[in-house]
């Protein structure tokens, strides 16, 4: 490697010096980088779908029996049951993801350049829930057009309900997400991140009314998916998807969701301003 | 403004009990390179952690380009470029956009982003490589990214910590060319470094850390004089040889050490000329050598006599 002498290194007199671009410029800047990631890297894109879709796959072979028995809502197939509660449980896995790759940018050195420079560094935990948010809302739609077209997902409630379902289960995810960076930006370790979201995450999905009506449940079990907040998120996604009356429990998983949210954007913000190097 | 573009008086860092940084002070006067020398856990990271306003200092203050580096962090980032010891660039963007990314986020139009780039790539002997994924690029070229991604804002002042670690010696050279021709520009250079050749190489002026604490400062050449000598290493070709080879090697005015483990014999010496007297020893007392080498003081050699000056105050 041979170094030609030249003025472009470090040259200042050519032009002014930059300062530091505004915080709305900042968050558009490292969203799109973010974004620009995805599509440098397709692969990410492809497994994040493929694996609701073979728990789609799967479930609606395994559980398809079920539809009809006790606690089962009259009259639908066991794919339109499914298929809501698989936005809000891809959702939910959405979100840990957000955090395992804030802390993926922490170990591989990129939040450290970025730190380095005049900017805030609350934008970086904003660009990437944002990047992360339209990420998602890509993978719902891909995954409810493969249901549609291989599933013979057709709900009750028509497009316009499970549009709605669709947003639920975005807004669900985006306030976790903000909890994962939270828990991201206080941990800092990958291995650990991983633990955390993998043991949530089960107990979560399995212990609510996500894959069987509750009713169907051992009693101990019953308690715990009734206390499981992910019940009732998934309860509103399903009751907008398949036209039943919604109830109070589309505002209260919107509710939580906020309140999370409040929470999540605090504790990340404060843990993400701690120092990085120690 | 005075004219020294970093200035730490005092600095103190403790981590729980842990002190990283004690009492540490230095100046940096603009367009020069100061060589921080010191040993894995010596503090250098955390004193250019400190000065990068990634880490507020426990005690004491600092300022960099003439700014408090807790009180105007901001105005300090504006003006530093930091090249960490591990390459920090983000994989799964291409060298362009790597650079693109922190122009942008310095300020500069999409034009101005996209020139500033091609210059660097250029500079960094990158252009073949702009469109690939950071991921598929080799060490050294990650490394030479990195460095390129630390100068888009033109900064006034550049900490490289451990810079060449992990290069293979022709990408060290290039890394040197570059630093040399930074300050030829007039940009102020803070090093670290575990080599003293490198030290000496680059830096004006080398202060050693060692546990946090600044143990010795001065030039490369003055710190030289301190540590000493040079030494003559010889391996004998038969271990009978050794006695002839002392006697022979005291007579001569050398205070030779044996070296029974690997069949040597060591001796210090004050000039080049040196190896001569050495060389005629051995041959006057009949000795076969297998191997001769002289070798420079390490900062190995550095840290052993600054510990023995402290033990003899």
């Amino acid at each position: 490697m041979t170094i030609a002498m030249t003025p472009a290194l470090t040259t200042r007199t050519l032009t002014t010096r930059w300062q530091g671009t505004g915080f709305a410029n900042q968050i558009g800047i490292l969203t799109g980088r973010s974004l620009r990631a995805l599509v440098g890297n397709p692969k990410l894109m492809i497994f994040s779908v493929l694996q609701p879709l073979i728990m789609l796959l799967l479930f609606s072979q395994v559980f398809s029996g079920i539809a009809g028995t006790g606690g089962f809502p009259p009259g639908v197939s066991y794919i339109d049951y499914l298929m809501p509660a698989i936005l809000v449980t891809t959702g939910v896995g959405a979100a840990l993801q957000s955090g395992i790759g804030l802390v993926t940018d922490m170990k591989n050195g990129v939040l450290a350049r970025l730190r380095s420079l005049p900017i805030n560094p609350s934008s970086v935990l904003v660009a990437r829930s944002v990047a992360d948010l339209i990420r998602t809302a890509l993978q719902l739609v891909i995954l409810l057009v493969a249901a549609v077209v291989l599933f013979g997902f057709s709900p009750a409630g028509g497009v316009l309900g499970v549009f709605p379902a669709f947003l639920l289960a975005l807004a669900v995810s985006w306030s976790l997400s903000w909890v994962f960076l939270a828990i991201a930006s206080w941990l800092r370790n990958a291995e650990t991140m991983q633990t955390v979201g993998f043991l949530a995450m089960f107990p979560l999905m399995f212990a609510s009314s996500a894959f069987v009506p509750i009713d169907g449940l051992p009693t101990w079990l019953r308690v715990v998916a009734t206390i499981n907040p992910l019940t009732y998120a998934v309860d509103a996604s399903r009751h907008l998807a398949l036209a039943m009356p919604v109830g109070s429990g589309v505002v209260g998983a919107l509710l939580a969701s906020a309140g999370l949210l409040t929470v999540g954007v605090v504790a990340a913000i404060r843990g993400f301003r701690r120092p990085l190097a120690a | 403004m005075n004219d020294n573009m970093i200035e730490v008086d005092g600095v103190g860092k403790t981590f729980d009990d842990v002190t990283a940084l004690d009492d540490v002070s230095l100046t940096v006067p603009r367009g020069t390179v100061l060589g921080l020398l010191g040993h894995n856990g010596a503090g250098k990271t955390t004193l250019v952690n400190v000065l990068t306003t990634m880490l507020p200092p426990t005690t004491g203050s600092a300022r960099v380009a003439g700014f408090d580096v807790v009180a105007r962090a901001r105005e300090v980032r504006g003006r530093i470029g930091l090249t960490g010891q591990f390459a920090a660039v983000d994989e799964d963007l291409s060298g362009t956009d790597n650079l693109v990314l922190i122009a942008r986020l310095l300020g500069a139009s999409k034009r101005e982003a996209r020139a500033r780039a091609d210059e660097l790539l250029d500079v960094f002997d990158l252009s073949d490589a702009a469109s690939r994924l950071a991921r598929t690029y080799s060490g050294g070229m990650r490394r030479r990214l990195d460095l390129a991604a630390s100068l888009v804002g033109r900064p006034d002042v550049i900490f490289l910590d451990e810079p060449t670690t992990g290069l293979d010696p022709v990408s060290r050279l290039g890394l040197w060319e570059i630093v040399e021709n930074l300050v030829g520009d007039g940009t102020t250079v803070l090093l670290t470094t575990q080599y003293l050749d490198e030290a000496d190489r680059l830096a004006d002026a080398i202060t050693v850390l060692a546990d946090g604490r600044v143990v010795a400062s001065g030039t490369a050449a003055e710190l030289k004089a301190q540590v000493g000598r040079r030494a003559v290493h010889v391996t004998l070709a038969a271990a009978t040889d050794a006695p002839a080879a002392m006697t022979s090697l005291e007579r001569a005015g050398l205070q030779p050490v044996r070296d029974e483990p690997h069949n040597a014999v060591t001796t210090p010496v004050h000039a080049s000329a040196d190896l001569a007297v050495v060389v005629r020893a051995l041959d006057d007392a009949g000795v076969e050598v297998a191997e001769l080498a002289l070798t420079e003081p390490s900062l190995d050699d550095v840290y052993l006599a600054l510990a023995k000056q402290k033990i003899a105050a």
